[in-house]
């Protein structure tokens, strides 16, 4: 059981990196994105054709897929921003798009990396004493300084420019920040971010296939919705970790519904609706915890 | 006849990497050091009750499926009804721990990797990203892993070869190739001025993709041509279908499981087109002119008889990639005659069972 929570943790945390692209757009930006679900599979479909057919190192593919998915962000920004389509139709043009795009790129709806030498694999092999810890310890340190980074982002003049433009978008034009540029920015950010993770994410499982995707939106919704409960802060640092421990709960959720729902009688049909019921539980305690405490307060 | 494994004992776990072996005793306590709120714990002490006493005795198989999908429900039930009949009886020889992602892909990680700490026996895969799934999980151990409803074990890298097993790890298992060119064939034969035929397909679907590529790359040898039309949705599929009304002169759907959930707004394309349609899947027969492959539920018994092959003691690695045996023609008359068409003596006589007055009627003396 010991080592289930561990990979719950690992999934959570490689999930998590598309998370904090998902709380950069819907938080910050105040822009609901849905190029997501596709870039998803981009960063995923980048990395693993560069592994199977160019020979790239696992670590190096990361850093593409990021690039791949800021592209993908980027048209959306332009769509959005240059041809004045609505926020949430260019996000859903683009996920289109990308799906053709996606299938172009990997020449085929399911590529294997069961024979390659993945990231996770490569790390069990150098980090070998970690044992069991070893790609938790890697994910763990990716993840981490993934979310250091953006904090450090948010907090230059850039990222300031970035926040106001989310929040009140009139004041800040009228400081002379182009929004639109911020805009175009704040996508290809959370995409480049959504890519990352779907090409960890594709490393971590063996394969990428075309319709992983289906869901990164909801998934990453969830995590910063969870999070943003959980801990709440106003503050950049802890917003982006409690970002993190969304995807935890949400990830650790599953595992949960998966490893005792037979208990209660669940069938293996019901899963969705009981990691459903149990992300409302870790919602709910907080949130009823506090009106108790509100109540007894004002007593 | 298969005999429990003696396990490992847990403390080499560290030292291992990937290691899968864990001990019931300290399952529990880890756990409950984990969780703090009473009622998880109280589940915990239950699972680790009923897993100590299922563990002692019963053989424990994980059976893991991506989505549920009529297909893949069917071959579920074929492995568990083959080893019923074979004398595991459920709940007392066997246990089956069985799970869907429900078409998440995350969780097809996640179900293996339960599966993983649960100590299971055998783990049957479901679909190529669910066998994928398990294959990165398991890799390196002993547990065995027997796919079915994967099209191409070799191209998704789960085998190295279809022919030669030898190369095999812990993975064996049934693949679901349908005979394309023998279709193209059959459709060729059902007339003359059959010339053109159209397939509609999900690009994003790996089995469906690699299907419609041996149709195409067949094409000419049968003498045929095709013409494709793509939905990457279900919702998209009649749009698909009737944008190939007077542009072909067949209609031919694979195992598509995007195009399947929507195959009555193929038939209807065909019936306004008033050419016939031929299904890759029997099961569908009530929505199709013709059908010809196998069922998804004999699918199942003949993965079910891999799991009883390698439960008796034979290895993946002498295992090659099985083929469903597939030879049989299935006629809907009904259909036909609501769009005018005659089927061939040779086709009928080709057939087992055909469909009419809406009841399915079988060959005596075939």
């Amino acid at each position: 059981m010991g080592l289930l929570w561990i990979h719950a943790v690992e999934q959570g945390l490689a999930y998590g990196i598309a998370a904090l692209g998902v709380f950069l757009t819907y938080r910050v930006l105040d822009f609901p994105d849905l190029t997501v679900d596709g870039s998803f599979v981009t960063g995923a479909a980048i990395a693993s054709v560069l592994l199977v057919q160019a020979g790239f190192d696992p670590f190096t593919v990361l850093v593409l897929a990021f690039v791949a998915g800021a592209i993908a962000g980027t048209i959306t920004g332009l769509l959005n921003t240059q041809l004045g389509i609505t926020n949430l139709l260019a996000g859903v043009l683009t996920m289109i798009m990308l799906y053709s795009i996606n299938l172009r790129i990997m020449g085929r709806p399911n590529l294997s990396l069961l024979r390659v030498a993945t990231a996770t694999r490569v790390v069990e092999a150098v980090w070998s004493p970690l044992g069991a810890f070893a790609v938790l310890a890697f994910i763990g340190l990716l993840t981490f300084a993934i979310k250091l980074l953006l904090d450090g982002f948010l907090r230059t003049e850039l990222g300031f420019a970035l926040r106001a433009t989310g929040d009140s978008e009139s004041m800040i034009i009228a400081q002379g920040v182009n929004t639109k540029t911020m805009k175009i920015l704040g996508l290809a950010l959370s995409n480049g971010l959504v890519a990352l993770s779907g090409a960890l994410v594709a490393q971590y499982s063996g394969f990428a296939d075309v319709g992983m995707g289906l869901g990164t939106i909801v998934t990453g919704l969830a995590a910063v919705i969870i999070g943003g409960t959980l801990i709440r802060s106003r503050r950049v640092g802890w917003m982006t970790l409690s970002v993190l421990l969304g995807s935890l709960v949400y990830r650790i959720a599953v595992i949960l519904a998966l490893r005792y729902g037979y208990v209660v009688g669940f069938e293996a049909s019901d899963l969705k609706m009981i990691t459903s019921l149990l992300v409302v539980l870790a919602l709910v305690v907080p949130y009823l915890r506090e009106r108790r405490m509100k109540k007894v307060s004002s007593c | 006849m298969w005999s429990r494994r003696e396990r490992a004992q847990s403390d080499d776990l560290i030292d291992r990497p990937g290691s899968v072996r864990m001990d019931h005793r300290k399952d529990i306590a880890e756990g409950a050091k984990v969780k703090r709120s009473i009622a998880v714990l109280l589940l915990v002490a239950l699972v680790g009750c009923v897993g100590l006493l299922a563990a002692a005795e019963t053989l424990k198989i994980g059976i893991c499926k991506i989505v549920e999908h009529p297909a893949l429900d069917a071959v579920e039930q074929g492995v568990i009804d083959t080893l019923t009949a074979a004398g595991y009886a459920e709940g007392v020889d066997v246990e089956y721990l069985i799970a869907s992602a429900q078409g998440d892909f995350g969780t097809a990680i996640s179900i293996a990797q339960n599966y993983q700490s649960q100590n299971v026996d055998l783990v049957v895969a479901i679909a190529t990203p669910t066998a994928q799934a398990a294959f990165e999980v398991f890799r390196g151990t002993d547990v065995p892993i027997i796919y079915g409803a994967v099209t191409d074990p070799v191209g998704a890298e789960l085998v190295p070869n279809a022919t030669d097993p030898s190369g095999n790890e812990n993975v064996t298992g049934v693949s679901d190739m349908i005979p394309v060119a023998a279709h193209l064939q059959l459709l060729k034969d059902l007339g003359s001025d059959i010339a053109t035929i159209g397939i509609v397909y999900n690009p994003g679907e790996a089995n469906s993709a690699i299907l419609t590529d041996m149709a195409l790359a067949a094409a000419p040898s049968v003498g045929v041509e095709i013409v494709t039309a793509t939905a990457d949705t279900t919702a998209n599929v009649p749009l698909a279908a009737q944008s190939l009304i007077g542009r072909v002169d067949a209609y031919y759907v694979t195992t598509d499981n995007t195009v399947v959930s929507a195959i009555d707004s193929v038939l209807a394309a065909s019936v306004e087109a008033e050419v016939p349609f031929l299904m890759a899947d029997p099961t569908s027969l009530a929505q199709a002119t013709l059908a010809a492959g196998f069922d998804y539920y004999e699918h199942g018994l003949t993965v079910g008889q891999i799991v009883l092959d390698v439960l008796s003691g034979v290895g993946t690695d002498e295992i090659p990639v099985t083929y469903q045996p597939t030879a049989q023609v299935h006629l809907n008359l009904d259909i036909a005659a609501e769009i005018g068409f005659e089927f061939p003596a040779a086709v009928i006589d080709q057939s087992s069972t055909v469909l009419y007055g809406g009841a399915v009627w079988e060959k005596q003396n075939p």
